[in-house]
């Protein structure tokens, strides 16, 4: 047989055999007869007669290729719905997925990890009843031993991941529809935990509630027109006061906003700037000091020999050091 | 198609896999060679197409390599040969033929011993 001859054999044979495979999908078609050419060549080069002739017709071959390679396992004269078909190329890329090797060792692997859900669903159940019962108040993601309710929640975690590895290893198997429950609990903590851990940062804590932050927030008063940018003292006796140190609760320096005016501190004898000694001394920007303001004492409850104290204070802008 | 060669398809497809691994274990060979020598060793009916579907899969499954070889007179010819998993594969399954082929032996034996009593 002339090799023209085998070419068109080849071409034309091969032509219907892809036309039979049309249906599979596009990756797998394409990885089955990717050199079916090749192959039915070398098959018509080492023998007589025409392919048909020593293969059987195109379509049973195709048939039987489809068999061979285990795509799909319906026969050319089957008809299909496109869902059917989809459904079909859906099975068969899972069944690849779950053939392949790696994904049997994941399979393999994953009930090694299940005494590690119990321990953890514990945790997270005894969290989830925190949060619920503090509104998250002080929620961290490792109790504080050092108090009685994070004792409370280490003691309660205990008993909880005892009680989660009993449950999960007594024997019997449960009924159908006690599975399902158990399934939807399990799946139930793991979504809210994970809820409450990813959302845990913007609980409020103690520290940022009582304690000062590193930068210290300036001093407002209450009422305060606006910023309050200097503090005047004065004795009960209405006596103006210098350099009087404001500390807050937490022992923290208090300071005041900055103003348009510039505020000379006093350098204290370790070469720091004094910044809460009060009133500070000011200037405006055209040079002038600034004065201390017009201020009412309030009436003591008792008497005293100073019951209408001055109503004009003497200024006292620049404490002197 | 006799019911006799029916049969055969049938209990060949699936060990087919073993008898290419275990050709191909033997020597690199290219699908039409693949054909001949199985039917050389007896595997009278096994078909072209199987052969061809089962290398691709086996192929595409990573347990064998391929390259071409040009050929002066002819077409080039793709070969395959067994890689480190293929002939992990191999051992596998010739494990498997081998407790299975036992256990069906011993069966069928234990038939034509009580049909002889």
């Amino acid at each position: 047989m002339a090799s023209n001859e085998h070419a068109d054999d080849v071409t034309t044979y091969a032509a219907i055999v892809r036309a039979q495979l049309a249906d599979l999908p596009a990756m797998e078609r394409d990885a089955l007869l990717e050199d079916l050419e090749q192959h039915l060549a070398e098959v018509a080069a080492e023998g007589e007669g025409s392919l048909v002739d020593r293969l059987g017709p195109p379509e049973a071959y195709a048939v039987e290729l489809r068999a061979a390679y285990g795509a799909g396992h319906q026969t050319t004269q089957t008809t299909h719905t496109n869902g059917a078909d989809l459904a079909e190329s859906v099975r068969a890329a899972a069944a690849r997925f779950t053939d392949s090797d790696w994904a049997r060792q994941i399979v393999g692997f994953l009930p090694e990890l299940r005494p590690a859900w119990w321990v953890l669903r514990a945790y997270l159940a005894v969290l989830i009843l925190v949060a619920a019962f503090s509104r998250g108040y002080g929620l961290g993601p490792i109790p504080n031993p050092t108090t009685k309710r994070g004792l409370a929640e280490i003691l309660a975690m205990g008993v909880a991941i005892w009680i989660s590895v009993r449950v999960a290893r007594r024997n019997r198997p449960l009924p159908r529809s006690a599975r399902v429950v158990a399934a939807s609990v399990n799946a139930l903590i793991a979504l809210a935990g994970t809820a409450i851990l990813a959302n845990m940062a913007m609980f409020p804590s103690p520290q940022m509630i009582g304690t000062a932050s590193p930068e210290q927030p300036p001093f407002a008063a209450a009422f305060a027109a606006g910023p309050t940018t200097n503090i005047y003292v004065y004795s009960q006796d209405g006596k103006p006061l210098t350099n009087v140190l404001l500390y807050d609760q937490d022992g923290q320096p208090i300071t005041v906003e900055k103003s348009e005016a510039q505020t000379s501190y006093p350098i204290g004898a370790d070469g720091k700037a004094i910044t809460n000694a009060y009133p500070l001394s000011q200037r405006h920007q055209n040079g002038d000091p600034v004065v201390a303001p017009r201020v009412a004492f309030p009436p003591w409850p008792t008497p005293s020999p100073t019951a209408s104290p001055p109503p004009n204070p003497t200024p006292n802008p620049s404490p002197s050091r | 198609m006799s019911q006799a060669e029916v049969d055969t398809t049938q209990l060949l497809k699936g060990v087919l896999d073993l008898a290419v691994l275990a050709v191909l274990a033997a020597a690199d060979s290219y699908g039409y060679d693949v054909v001949r020598r199985l039917r050389e060793n007896g595997l009278d009916h096994v078909g072209d197409a199987s052969v061809y579907g089962t290398l691709r899969r086996l192929y595409q499954a990573g347990a064998l390599n391929s390259y071409v070889v040009p050929s002066d007179e002819g077409p080039h010819r793709k070969y395959y040969g067994l890689n480190n998993r293929g002939r992990k594969a191999l051992d596998q399954s010739a494990q498997t033929w081998a407790s299975l082929s036992k256990a069906l032996n011993h069966l069928l034996n234990g038939r034509s011993n009580g049909h002889g009593k």
